[in-house]
């Protein structure tokens, strides 16, 4: 009987009934619960339609949110791929002392993150921190956590934390390119810059692709930094969408809002993962 | 790139990330007074602060922390390789298959985490290491597969076709010949799910509570400004996160191939 069933089939299954039960069933009942009045203490819910929805249209925190996630987002991958690509070509011709190096500087990629949220935290604090109290020596005071700053000091640690992911993937990538290029344009007497931007690039488009949207996905999740330092303060000038959401639900109570902003934000980062996926995996190399 | 700013700029990303770490260290051996002065790096070293988490739980949170990351990773390797193999070799359920991996992996936590907390709430889970670890499969689960499949596709398919040749069935070759292929793969997935499991905040910290804080939420615990606490937490931060940076030196020539799903090879 059960010879019957292809063995891809029967090999698969398990792994289709766990998704199911720990991935599609809780996803189903989440969206369920955000056409409902759900709130912890009310246990009665009511079908309420998309009037969870309308509401987040107009809830101006919640739009603010968004904003600082695209914000965060954006400016964290970006620097992190530009840093990342540097010393990733650093690296890759670096002679002594190499593996011990990488790994090394690989590292950060593996600390928890609430740890590292909060070692920034206490280091960039105002009053005993370690930062502020050198740079005073040059006489230089910043305010890392005030309402101008915080997102951006926000996005900086998520900068120490994941630019390492970047160089693990981009050196992989240059370490695994043919040669010939790379000769050719050597006879041809091409610059470093010429090489680097005609030939390199080029070819290492498809992994760079890869490693952005990998990072940008994560990036969407935002939480721990947060968590451990500004708590989305000053104002509301470091809410992310799941710090927001977390808020919503399990200090506010209000289930059923919560839910609701969770399928907004998979809306958008299904939205812009396909986009992204189209813009950077065009087979075409860039000619200019 | 000039030799010398090469090396410049590789000594200064070293600087760098030694930094906190070497901050975490020293915040740990400080007593309340030192921490004040964050630039003092000589110092009358004390162990109060590590006697003060060894009573404060920190070391039953690194065991519930361990035995969640211990069964999540259990069970996302015996079903992750099964179903790896299968979407690798035979292309069951084909691209659909694929891609409903990938888009469970870049699941936000906060989708889930509600109706995860309100069945654990119905089914008196909550507070329990099973409602942790079910949210944890959530993640580790789909990473997984998604690594191991990268792994598999890299077996070629004439190791299989020839041990059935030898007599072997289908599943004999599977597990004589192509399971030892993928067995540094599948260290690789392991070491690095649990790395995952041990590091979550978000889940746990809504999902878990009294008995069974896990490492992460029981360093969150500590965020306060007293200085006796910031002492403390270093040392929690230490506990943490020293096994982790030790294991990860073994896996990390191996991530990229499972990180990108054999799109990228080292």
């Amino acid at each position: 009987m059960l010879d019957r069933i292809p063995l891809g089939a029967r090999f698969l299954a398990p792994l289709l009934v766990l998704v199911g039960l720990v991935v599609a069933y809780p996803l189903g009942y989440s969206l369920w619960l955000s056409l409902t009045s759900r709130t912890i203490t009310q246990r009665e819910t009511e079908f309420v339609g998309l009037d969870q929805y309308t509401g987040l249209l107009s809830d101006g925190e919640f739009g603010t949110a968004m904003r600082n996630t695209l914000v965060f987002v954006v400016l964290a991958v970006t620097i992190e791929l530009v840093l990342g690509l540097l010393l990733a070509l650093a690296l890759q011709r670096q002679e002594r002392v190499r593996n011990l190096t990488r790994s090394f500087l690989l590292t950060p990629m593996f600390v928890t993150p609430i740890a590292v949220g909060l070692m920034f935290r206490f280091l960039l604090n105002q009053q005993l921190g370690a930062i502020p109290q050198l740079l005073d020596v040059f006489g230089i005071t910043i305010d890392f956590f005030g309402s101008s700053l915080a997102l951006i000091t926000i996005v900086f640690i998520d900068v120490w934390q994941w630019t390492p992911f970047m160089v693990l993937l981009l050196l992989a990538g240059l370490e695994s390119l043919p040669r010939q290029p790379f000769e050719a344009a050597r006879i041809d007497g091409a610059s470093t810059w010429m090489t680097f931007r005609r030939v390199t690039l080029p070819l290492l488009r498809p992994v760079i692709g890869i490693a952005v949207l990998l990072r940008a996905l994560d990036a969407f999740k935002i939480f721990e930094y947060v968590f451990a330092t500004t708590r989305g303060g000053p104002g509301d000038a470091t809410i992310t969408a799941q710090f927001e959401i977390y808020r919503t639900g399990f200090q506010f109570f209000r289930l059923a809002e919560a839910a609701a902003m969770a399928f907004v934000l998979v809306g958008i980062v299904l939205l812009l993962s396909i986009a992204l996926y189209r813009l950077l995996m065009r087979q075409e190399p860039a000619t200019r | 790139m000039m030799t010398s700013a090469r090396r410049l700029l590789i000594a200064l990303a070293c600087l760098l990330v030694a930094f906190p770490y070497a901050w975490v260290v020293l915040s740990s051996f400080k007593t309340g007074d030192d921490l004040n002065e964050p630039s003092k790096v000589v110092f009358e070293p004390t162990l109060d602060n590590w006697s003060e988490i060894a009573d404060g739980g920190v070391f039953q949170s690194a065991w519930t922390s361990l035995l969640v990351a211990a069964v999540t990773v259990g069970i996302s390797l015996v079903v992750g390789t099964l179903g790896a193999y299968a979407i690798s070799r035979f292309r069951t359920g084909g691209a659909a298959t694929r891609f409903g991996i990938l888009l469970s992996q870049l699941m936000p936590p906060a989708v889930l985490v509600v109706p995860l907390f309100l069945v654990a709430f119905d089914l008196n889970l909550r507070d329990t290491v099973i409602a942790v670890i079910a949210s944890h499969l959530t993640f580790v689960l789909p990473v997984v597969t998604w690594f191991l499949i990268g792994f598999f596709d890299a077996v070629p398919k004439a190791y299989e076709e020839q041990a059935m040749v030898d007599g072997h069935g289908r599943f004999g070759a599977f597990r004589r010949v192509v399971l030892p292929q993928v067995r540094g793969g599948l260290v690789a997935a392991g070491i690095f799910a649990f790395v995952l499991s041990w590091n979550d905040l978000f889940y746990a910290l809504i999902l878990a509570g009294g008995n069974t804080t896990t490492l992460p939420v029981q360093i969150a615990s500590y965020n306060t400004f007293r200085g006796v606490e910031l002492g403390a937490m270093s040392a929690a931060i230490l506990v943490s996160v020293v096994p982790v940076l030790i294991v990860s030196f073994f896996v990390q020539r191996r991530l990229v191939r499972g990180l990108s799903g054999g799109g990228l090879k080292s």
